[in-house]
């Protein structure tokens, strides 16, 4: 089963130096996906305060789904509910899921969220506002961002951007596209004046942790034809090789008895 | 008639049943209220630990069952025919196992009402897949394999010899459907580089999976035999007994040399040094785990005694326990706030294992669990148990 990885078709840009802390993008993936505002799809992350008096700095940015190339969710999910479709989305089927939360310890950007409180709980992650894409809208969150922190397009063309951010202004950002490697590459794309760590984000490796699990999963038929085989032939050589002790051990015995008689 | 029969029966139950009982019951109590109000308000769990100590158990559970495979591949496939004796209470520990881990699991699933699209929606590369498939076939098999146990002096006894015909090919199954699960419940964590401590993760974890249930299998027949002769006076000859002891040593030694073979090829030695919990974590697994009863049970005499051969499985058994700990709590690095189990998910815990070691008692007095029988002096004093006549030798 040969995994085909292709470039996502759309993709965000989320510039850490323009957020303020607003939480509109908050309200409004509340309002969109209809659910409390503890169990938004996407959430801020920050420095913290840093710095001495008076120059006091914190840094904040809004953080979602990567929609990883390779997601390590859609690997792992027992029942497939977690499923990359063809415009790079990597979308969840709250009719499947069955809750047993691999996804959440699979993702190494810790992005799917749980219901806890809920008797018959789902998770929670966005799914780049699919509905609203197949409408020719943009995402909640990048439609109402005020300061433009958040914006949405064609993967390519933000890719660009955000390399044309960094080189247009120089000292202005670090020298890194947060999700251009990550993970094996990401459709959410980050540039920030600090680095990544200080803001929270994972050090995250650049091939994803779904490569070393196809590598085991798909070798397991292999290996369990392998031992039936292998189990099948040991049974019959030892028995055959038991059956032929005994019948020698007959013969011997009563070869001996034949001597006796004589 | 058959009332007075049940109380007189009841009666004669010895007293330990009767707190097993009610402590399964409180557990099952426990569980249902969780069922009907969710994890939340029951648990411990967040967004950050989403695994607690249900999933620990679980794990720690399946490689403590593992003897029933190891024996079976021992017994029926390379017929060692000499520990046949050791194969009934095995399987029946094994398949008692696999229950409770079914058990719990419905109760960790959020969404348990729809168990089933485990079967309806497969996903292939997902590890949790095969170890629910591989968990399901297999349980299915011990339950086949021990039926003769159930039905030798029932009126389904012509059923016998039909089951006898095909339990090769189901033996051998059943051998390769837990070898799979069992090292898949360790491929579960590969995809999980970014969690698991570096002491822990490997892309090996699969064969330390399975190695470590091979040598917990064998410990969990030394420990439950020893036990069984203990309270009810049944079990192996300590001849059988010593006989699987023998295989300790190999099997630890050589997941040793793997242990720490894949530390030296990812170069992580340094890990073993460094101090802390994690080092110190690590370095109690193999000591008390593997060090130390490779060395016991490398003593001929230690392999022949009950006591210390108990004391040694043991020894097998918490580094076993302790290594499932770690991969799946201990070693898991938690991004935000650490996790400690409600005293809910302790007490559905307590009451599912009271209720395994429940049903174990019941059938071992009823049915002819254990082949070669001992009427020790203190159980023959006390009033025999009525399966005791029951008790004989018999084919499979």
């Amino acid at each position: 089963m040969a995994h085909e990885i292709t470039a996502p078709h759309y993709g965000f840009l989320i510039d850490a130096s323009l957020c303020i802390d607003c939480r509109t993008c908050m309200v409004s993936c509340s309002v969109e996906n209809n659910v409390s505002m503890d169990t938004t799809r996407i959430w801020i992350e920050e420095t913290g305060v840093t710095g001495t008096f008076p120059d006091l700095k914190r840094y904040t940015v809004p953080y979602h789904c990567m929609h990883c190339v390779d997601p390590s969710c859609a690997s792992a999910c027992t029942v497939g509910a977690l499923h990359r479709n063809e415009e790079g989305i990597v979308t969840y089927d709250k009719d499947i899921c069955i809750g047993c939360r691999y996804c959440m310890y699979a993702c190494p950007f810790e992005v799917p969220n749980y219901e806890w409180e809920a008797t018959l709980p789902l998770v929670v992650k966005c799914d780049m506002c699919a509905a609203r894409l197949d409408e020719g809208q943009q995402p909640a969150c990048a439609t109402t961002c005020p300061t433009g922190a958040i914006r949405f397009g064609l993967y390519e063309d933000m890719l660009a951007e955000a390399h044309r951010m960094i080189n247009e202004n120089p000292g202005k950002y670090v020298n890194h596209v947060y999700g251009e490697e990550e993970n094996g590459g990401t459709a959410t794309l980050y540039i920030s004046p600090v680095p990544f760590e200080e803001l929270g984000f994972p050090i995250a490796g650049t091939s994803s942790p779904a490569y070393s699990n196809r590598l085991v999963t798909e070798g397991t038929p292999l290996v369990a034809g392998a031992m039936l085989v292998g189990l099948s032939g040991a049974y019959l050589t030892i028995k055959h090789l038991k059956e032929e002790a005994a019948a020698e051990r007959r013969e011997a015995e009563h070869a001996h008895a034949g001597e006796d008689h004589e | 008639m058959i009332l007075r029969r049940v109380i007189a029966e009841l009666r004669a139950m010895p007293k330990f049943i009767y707190v097993l009982a009610a402590i399964a019951a409180f557990g099952i109590g426990v569980g249902l209220y969780r069922m009907a109000v969710g994890l939340g308000p029951t648990t411990n769990l967040t967004d950050e630990s989403p695994w607690g100590i249900w999933i620990s158990f679980d794990l720690a559970t399946v490689a403590l069952s593992g003897g029933a495979f190891t024996l079976a591949a021992l017994v029926y496939v390379f017929q060692f025919d000499s520990l046949h004796a050791a194969v009934r209470p095995t399987v029946l520990a094994g398949l008692l196992g696999y229950s409770s881990v079914l058990v719990i699991l419905l109760f960790d699933l959020g969404r348990w009402d729809r168990f089933y699209n485990v079967f309806l929606h497969p996903n292939f590369s997902s590890a949790l897949l095969e170890v629910s498939w591989c968990i399901a076939a297999y349980s299915t098999i011990l339950i086949y394999e021990f039926s003769p146990v159930l039905l030798q002096n029932s009126r389904l006894k012509w059923l016998l010899p039909t089951i006898k015909k095909y339990l090769i090919p189901l033996v051998i199954v059943g051998v390769t459907l837990s070898t799979m699960h069992q090292s898949s419940l360790g491929t579960l964590f590969v995809i999980m580089s970014p969690r698991v401590h570096p002491l822990w993760y490997s892309m090996l974890l699969p064969v330390f999976f399975l190695v470590s249930s091979l040598a917990a299998g064998i410990s969990m027949v030394i420990a439950g035999a020893t036990v069984s002769y203990w309270l009810f006076g049944r079990s192996l000859k300590i001849k059988t007994l010593s006989q699987l002891s023998w295989f300790l040593p190999w099997i630890l030694g050589f997941y040793l040399v793997l242990k720490f073979g894949e530390l030296i090829i990812a170069n992580e030695l340094d890990l073993l040094t460094e101090g802390g919990r994690y080092t110190a974590l690590f370095w109690t697994e193999l000591i008390i785990g593997a060090a130390i009863p490779i060395m016991l049970f490398a003593m001929k005499q230690v392999r022949t005694s009950r006591a210390a051969s108990l004391f040694g499985a043991s020894l097998v058994l918490g580094g076993v326990i302790l290594n499932r700990f770690d991969v799946t709590w201990f070693g898991m690095k938690a991004s935000g706030a650490s996790y400690t189990p409600h005293w809910m998910e302790v007490a559905l815990l307590v009451g599912v294992l009271s209720g395994v070691v429940l049903v174990y008692s019941l059938i071992a007095r009823y049915f002819p669990v254990y082949e070669e029988t001992y009427a020790v002096e203190r159980a023959a004093k006390a009033a025999p148990a009525p399966a005791l006549d029951g008790a004989r030798p018999a084919e499979a």
